[in-house]
């Protein structure tokens, strides 16, 4: 037999479903274009680095400068394609961001962490280019790009697979 | 508490602890590699500069590279936190409505 109590019970329950969304989104969608594409410039930015893997003459910086060139488009290409999707807003993300400022938590485009890495490994390449082009590259300091550009990769096709919920 | 509050209650508490376990295992992954990587390249940036063949302006390249991996690490590690929270969220909703006999969509 239903009650009192029991009709107050399934009314409250009723109030919150109906006042909470059915779905809430509090991250981009996913995108299988941005994983494809990061795929693809990854095994392309490898099999350029271990071509220069020993290291570099500047003599030689016109035969790398094409392939400096497609792989700086495709990065960038990257970091439009990342940046393009809304990001939802709602009180539940607001409230976070909030948390996480309180707690000190760096906030610099925080809402777009494959787009900062894709950027970020643009400029690893601008500058690895820069750096060929004048003075040729030591194995050591292509080992140091190589690093940052993987730390960044890793970062942006996590994040990205992430979103494929 | 009667059985179908108790099944509600184990129903919850499968689909949220599902969720984690399968995420925390793969963000537990992730953290392991970039706190790894980023050791490493900072034996490498250091190894560089005392060779002398990391100099000048790439220093500074360099520097300010670790400090935006470790920013961008614990962004990506907020992204990462927002999914999960959205797909406990949804799930536990969907178990809701579903207990209730609306299927969302």
């Amino acid at each position: 037999m239903i009650t009192t109590k029991t009709y107050k019970g399934l009314l409250i329950v009723f109030s919150f479903l109906l006042l909470a969304s059915c779905k809430t989104y509090l991250a981009p969608t996913y995108n299988q274009v941005i994983v494809d594409k990061a795929t693809e410039a990854t095994t392309e930015t490898y099999l350029f680095l271990a071509t220069v893997a020993g290291g570099s003459d500047n003599d030689t910086y016109f035969s790398r400068e094409s392939t400096y060139n497609t792989l700086i488009s495709k990065f960038e290409t990257l970091n439009l394609l990342a940046k393009a999707r809304p990001i939802p807003s709602n009180k539940t993300t607001q409230r976070i961001n909030n948390l996480l400022a309180e707690r000190n938590s760096p906030s610099s485009s925080s809402d777009y962490p494959s787009a900062f890495a894709f950027n970020r490994i643009v400029e690893n390449l601008v500058k690895m280019k820069e750096t060929d082009q004048t003075s040729g590259l030591n194995p050591i300091v292509v080992e140091a790009f190589k690093g940052e550009i993987e730390i960044f990769l890793d970062q942006a096709i996590t994040y990205e697979s992430f979103l494929k919920r | 508490m009667n059985t179908k509050t108790a099944n509600l209650i184990d129903s919850i508490k499968n689909v949220a602890s599902t969720i984690l376990e399968k995420d925390i295992a793969l963000v537990t992954g992730f953290s392991e590699r970039q706190i790894e990587a980023i050791s490493k390249q900072t034996l490498i940036i250091k190894a560089g500069i005392a060779t002398g063949e990391i100099e000048d302006d790439l220093i500074t390249f360099f520097l300010d590279g670790l400090k935006h991996m470790v920013t961008n690490f614990i962004n990506t590690l907020k992204g990462i936190l927002k999914v999960v929270l959205e797909k406990v969220w949804n799930g536990i909703i969907t178990v809701l409505y579903e207990a209730i006999g609306i299927f969302p969509v």
